[in-house]
């Protein structure tokens, strides 16, 4: 080989290696951006098993505040079984995952990460590939196999809608009402202490055995609560890193609510 | 009257056009039930929230993996030098267009926007697998188009009407070498990368684990270079268009018999390691597979009549002499690498693992395709051979007797190597 002169063997060797040196940084950078950027808040919800009846009063205000078609549950509660006499229940919002499955798999990038943590959808640019749904680990997403149309039987019972319908061929979840949020804090409101900027399913609990609120603020009541008992995150295993912190039964104090009406 | 009698009798009721008229039954069928799921959306299908992934996917899948003779062969001949194989890869490259297009449809029935397909290529999130798999496919669609057009340019029809536009068509031949290097560059990325699709999945540990990607290439290999010997073979012994010569195909079933040995290797250890210790989840899903609802595709279909047994035949001479049982065996194993991409999606999916609290519970759920997903996906593998039959008949896919005029082999002195 002559010294100037770089042969074509050599020429796709360097060739191949610079592309792979790019494909990797690419690659490790985006690993880092996973976990998306932090920003001022960190919100999070922590759920009382304790004090939870199993109403199901959240999932329908849920169903209301969100437009969600009945068939489809975006907080689902599930009967765990009887511990001291008592059913346990476990309502299940989306987790809002710091290392989020549905974010990483999402070819278009339509699963995202906003600022404060949420794990948010862009119903537009989903394509409908359900890779999303296979990744979660929390079953949190749900398909609009048929457009939802007509009335919604939580309306207006539980509440008026306050987002868009879906259309067919996308799945949804939970936003811990980020439309609630944002709307509140331009209102100088703070989400998790005034009704308003809080996630409906937090409002509408009558035993309160969901509260809401920043973990960047060691004084707000999800970092006191979770500083005073202990408390548990779903398959935890998965280093998801979820923001829906739960309470087991036994360690708050059972409070004594009228459910009724 | 009787001459109508006489020209149906004489051009319908051949083998050829009773072919015709079944695949265009089923076509037409399918075209149906494609405007049905285009119009209805996919609550005609039976996926659900839970098994969100269905016989579309796994067409899909198979159809991609089957058409991995193209980029196999065409590395083969174009780059490794073994040249007295250049027209089975052009076989091997139509049945890879015909491949790659029959999985595009069946992702266009299976993403709830079809409306937004392009979206995928528009919108990266360069982190998901998938977007890579999308990338890869696209741009391997592309090389395979160029790929083929100087098969394409062999239409007689087409060659009297635009002999400029064929002619042109005819010199892409001369990169072949070129398309070769990215045809097996992005066909070992995004034959792996199907495999890694499910391999990342940290939520199913039957498919969290990394040797899916190489599980998804390996046999992605051998049941595209069997699909192509066997179409080969087949279409031989249907139709005097076709010219095969039966040593060249011999010594690469030969080749194929030898590769299987390291696919077997693979997959013992595979199974085997899956044996040892419980893990929740995974071991729920393996026992689904080895005595479950999957276990006759599993132990038949994968194992022992997708691997085992063609593996034998293509190693014992007498019976790879034998066209027939050849034949056989590389049809078994496009069957068993088929069985492996059904039985991957659907173990993952069926094994539904309990988010609740506590250790994992595992139950099993279930998924029989509807009859629209049946009628579509039967219409999009009815496509595949329209297709591939066209090919045989007009465009000379099948024919060992051409040899390409264009690039020749160099001969370079011995001293010229080792000057450095």
């Amino acid at each position: 080989m002559n010294d100037q002169n770089v042969s074509r063997r050599d020429f796709i060797k360097l060739t191949a290696v610079g592309l792979a040196v790019v494909a990797g940084a690419r690659a490790i950078t985006q690993a880092d951006a996973s976990a998306g950027v932090k920003g001022e808040h960190q919100w999070a919800m922590v759920i009382d098993q304790s004090n939870c009846t199993g109403c199901r009063y959240c999932t329908l205000a849920c169903q209301a505040r969100n437009d969600v078609n009945p068939d489809i549950e975006w907080n689902e509660v599930t009967d765990t079984g009887m511990m001291d006499g008592k059913m346990v229940y476990l309502p299940r919002p989306c987790m809002h995952c710091e290392h989020a499955p549905c974010v990483e798999v999402c070819p278009v990038g339509a699963s995202y990460y906003r600022d404060d943590g949420i794990v948010m959808m862009d119903y537009d640019k989903c394509i409908g590939c359900r890779y999303c749904m296979i990744a979660c680990p929390y079953e949190a997403r749900s398909f609009n196999w048929e457009a939802f149309e007509g009335e919604n039987p939580a309306v207006p019972e539980w509440g008026a809608p306050e987002v868009e319908r879906r259309p067919r061929g996308v799945p949804e979840k939970c936003s811990f009402c980020y439309q609630r949020i944002d709307r509140g804090l331009s209102l100088g409101l703070i989400p998790g202490v005034d009704d308003e900027a809080t996630p409906s399913c937090c409002v509408v609990c009558p035993t309160g055995a969901r509260a809401f609120g920043d973990l960047n603020d060691p004084n707000s009541n999800v970092s006191q609560l979770l500083k005073k008992y202990p408390s548990y995150r779903l398959r935890e295993n998965l280093g998801t890193g979820c923001r829906v912190h739960y309470l087991p039964v036994g360690v708050v104090p059972v409070r004594d609510v009228e459910t009724e009406g | 009257m009787k001459t109508t009698i006489k020209t149906i009798r004489e051009n319908i009721l051949t083998p050829w056009g009773l072919w015709l008229a079944l695949l265009g039954v089923i076509l037409f069928s399918a075209l149906i039930g494609g405007l049905m799921v285009f119009w209805k959306g996919l609550s005609i299908t039976n996926l659900t929230d839970r098994v969100p992934w269905g016989l579309w996917i796994s067409i899909d899948l198979s159809a991609i993996a089957v058409s991995a003779g193209a980029f196999s062969f065409c590395a083969g001949v174009y780059l490794f030098g073994l040249k007295r194989y250049e027209p089975i890869a052009r076989t091997a490259t139509f049945i890879g267009l015909i491949g790659y297009t029959m999985a595009m449809l069946s992702l266009l029935l299976d993403i709830g926007r079809p409306d937004r397909f392009w979206k995928a290529l528009v919108y990266w999130n360069t982190h998901s697998l998938l977007w890579e798999v999308t990338m890869c496919v696209m741009l391997y669609l592309t090389v395979l188009v160029f790929e083929s057009m100087p098969i394409l340019a062999s239409f007689e029809w087409f060659r009297k009407k635009y002999p400029r536009i064929a002619e042109k068509m005819e010199k892409v031949h001369h990169y072949a070498p070129v398309l070769a290097i990215i045809g097996l560059g992005l066909s070992s990325l995004h034959q792996s990368s199907l495999g890694a699709v499910y391999g990342v999945i940290k939520a199913r540990p039957i498919w969290y684990k990394p040797e899916m990607a190489v599980l998804f290439m390996l046999s992605a290999i051998v049941g595209g270079l069997a699909l192509t010997l066997l179409a080969s073979m087949l279409s031989a012994r249907l139709t005097s268009k076709a010219k095969i010569n039966d040593a060249l195909i011999e010594r690469a079933a030969h080749f194929v018999g030898y590769l299987m040995i390291g696919y077997l290797y693979f997959r013992f250890w595979d199974w085997l390691a899956q044996t040892y210790t419980y893990e929740p989840g995974r071991t729920e899903a393996f026992e689904m597979l080895t005595k479950g609802t999957l276990s006759f595709n599993f132990w038949f279909g994968e194992m022992i009549f997708g691997a085992l047994l063609p593996t034998f035949i293509l190693l014992y001479r007498p019976m790879r002499l034998s066209p027939f049982w050849r034949m056989l065996a590389l049809a078994m194993i496009v069957g068993g690498v088929v069985a492996l991409r059904f039985d991957t999606n659907l173990v993952g999916l069926l094994t539904v693992i309990s988010y609740l609290p506590g250790q994992a519970t595992v139950s099993y759920t279930s998924y029989t395709p509807s009859l629209v997903e049946w009628v579509t996906g039967l219409g999009i593998i009815a496509y595949g051979l329209l297709a591939f039959s066209l090919g045989v008949k007009y465009l000379r896919v099948v024919d060992h007797r051409l040899t390409s005029k264009e690039h020749k082999s160099v001969d370079v002195n011995a001293m010229d190597a080792v000057r450095i």
